[in-house]
């Protein structure tokens, strides 16, 4: 019965590593046979200043996003974590871009963030500021894909907090209250402990999918779906997925895009390692 | 005195999610007025948020004029392929790893838990060299057939389900006679029925959803699913936005509608997929 899942593991897991591995060191353009030339890749890989600011990308945007989704998801989970009038409703207005593709979110935020009639730039003029180019704007278009990547994720992330907070005990609440503490104290010494496995497992997971991040980019910052017109203006949005499929699957550099991913798996490997060498840290385990 | 710090705080998370609330409907609410707009109205400055009449007939016309409906039946296909896929695939693993000895069970489990830490990015380049030796490309094989070798997320959720089923069940149906496939699927499969609507709506969401796998593996467009389908009409519709408004709207109303009747194993799903 396990049998799917042997074949799986053989055909698409244990194998395609290997012949990645293998790929990553050879020149192979999918026409003739994969050619061995050792390190090459890896050498061109470090001398690629597209490569590198693919690095930097992806690291500021992990940087900017995922704090960001975790502090204000856990504000929303705490408030919603009561009885309240309306509660359904709330919630499915945090689901609904959870459930939405890329491309209803491309035209969704264009609504906001177009520069000519979006409501972003309507409501800045308004207020006597410059209108903004947004995601034609080198410096603002990795901020304005982290609001966007924000919103679209927030309502699942407050989800599993959400799941989380339903196992901190009502009595120490009430404890801390008879001690005289206030909300934020409340919120400081009894949510934030309880909660931090929670914390650490979403911290580990969104930031290894966002180091992958591809979708949002390829779709926002593309032309009709074509991969060499994204990671734009001037690879300001180039982040390390999307340069792996540029040179990929766009100009069929099979191996140099296995470098690129083998590289992002050894980045991705030693940050889950420091995160649970943190754990151990400030999770706090009940005793 | 007791009462007015929970007063206050509820009042605090009122603003705070009526606020947040807010922010997350803005945009689909512009972005459907956008769609009911005609082009002058659409690119109009000052902008005119809220169009009069509403051109309802947009919608028509996307119907009628792109492969939309085309796009559409492709990722129904898609979608319902790799349901069924995920389910079957699933929940036989996961029952063999719940119920059954078999030699090298426990080392075979850790595999599956090692494959939850590898990341998908050093897997595409060869998987796409396998569809392409095994002439899938440019079909829709490749966007479901992993779903019937059984994906991890799916096999936790259905061991976790079997394991809390009493041994009792099994015992008797034993008695009865019936086979370990017979207890599996008479038994245990219509016992764990929250589970398997969870991994449908979540197999139904990322499969509806998908852009990477389409945009790697499909090349003629009458083989695009939506996501990727809408995406490729904007070169021909220039001046003509609108209409990739509400064709983007269009492609999102099936799944608001199972999400409208399914939401509370959204949110289990959601969790769970926490906890894995």
């Amino acid at each position: 019965m396990v049998s799917p899942y042997l074949i799986h593991f053989i055909v698409f897991i244990a194998f395609t590593l290997l012949a990645s591995l293998y790929f990553s060191f050879s020149r192979y353009d999918m026409l003739n046979a994969p050619q061995w030339i050792g390190l090459e890749n890896y050498n061109k890989l470090i001398n690629d200043p597209v490569f590198w600011k693919s690095l930097w990308n992806t690291v500021y945007f992990t940087v900017l996003f995922v704090p960001t989704q975790t502090i204000l998801a856990l504000i929303l989970a705490v408030a919603l974590n009561q009885s309240l009038k309306g509660l359904k409703f709330f919630r499915i207005a945090h689901f609904i871009p959870v459930i939405s593709s890329w491309t209803v979110v491309l035209y969704v935020a264009d609504a906001i963030f177009n520069p000519r009639f979006g409501l972003a730039n309507d409501l800045l003029v308004k207020m006597g500021s410059q209108p903004q180019q947004w995601l034609n704007d080198e410096a603002l278009v990795i901020p304005v894909l982290v609001a966007v990547a924000v919103w679209k994720g927030i309502g699942y992330m407050m989800v599993i907090f959400l799941a989380g907070l339903q196992n901190v005990p009502e009595d120490l609440y009430e404890a801390a209250e008879v001690e005289g503490a206030g909300i934020l104290k409340k919120f400081r010494h009894v949510t934030v402990p309880l909660i931090s496995g929670t914390t650490f497992l979403v911290l580990v997971l969104s930031t290894i999918t966002t180091f992958q991040a591809f979708e949002q980019i390829y779709v926002m910052t593309g032309n009709s779906g074509d991969i060499t017109a994204a990671g734009g203006p001037n690879n300001a949005s180039m982040v390390l997925m999307l340069y792996l499929f540029q040179q990929g699957f766009a100009f069929l550099k099979m191996g140099y895009a296995s470098a690129i991913a083998w590289v992002l798996f050894l980045i991705l490997f030693v940050i889950t390692l420091i995160q649970v060498k943190m754990q151990k840290k400030w999770v706090h385990y009940e005793k | 005195m007791k009462k007015n710090p929970n007063k206050r705080r509820k009042i605090i998370s009122y603003i705070v999610i009526t606020f947040s609330a807010m922010i997350m409907l803005t945009p689909f609410i512009t972005a459907t007025f956008n769609s009911l707009k005609t082009y002058k109205q659409y690119t109009a400055i000052p902008v005119e948020y809220i169009p009069n009449p509403f051109r309802w007939q947009n919608y028509v016309e996307v119907w009628r004029m792109t492969d939309f409906a085309q796009y559409g039946w492709n990722s129904f296909i898609v979608t319902v392929l790799s349901v069924l896929g995920a389910l079957l695939s699933c929940s036989m693993v996961a029952y063999a790893f719940a119920r059954l000895d078999f030699p090298f069970k426990n080392s075979l489990f850790i595999m599956v838990l090692g494959t939850l830490m590898i990341p998908p990015v050093v897997m595409i380049i060869p998987q796409f060299i396998i569809f392409k030796h095994m002439g899938a490309l440019d079909t829709l094989v490749p966007l479901w057939i992993l779903e019937w070798l059984a994906q991890p997320f799916g096999v936790f959720l259905m061991r976790q389900a079997f394991l809390s089923i009493p041994k009792e069940y099994e015992e008797a149906a034993k008695l009865d006679g019936c086979s370990p496939l017979q207890t599996y699927w008479r038994i245990f499969m219509p016992m764990c029925k929250p589970q398997l609507a969870t991994l449908t709506i979540f197999t139904f969401m990322t499969k509806w959803n998908e852009i990477m796998a389409p945009a790697i593996y499909l090349s003629s467009q009458e083989k695009f699913t939506l996501p990727i389908g809408v995406l490729s009409m904007s070169g021909a519709w220039f001046g003509k936005e609108q209409y990739l408004v509400a064709a983007a709207l269009m492609s999102l109303i099936p799944i608001l509608i199972v999400f409208f009747f399914t939401e509370k194993f959204f949110v289990k799903g959601a969790s769970s997929s926490g906890l894995k």
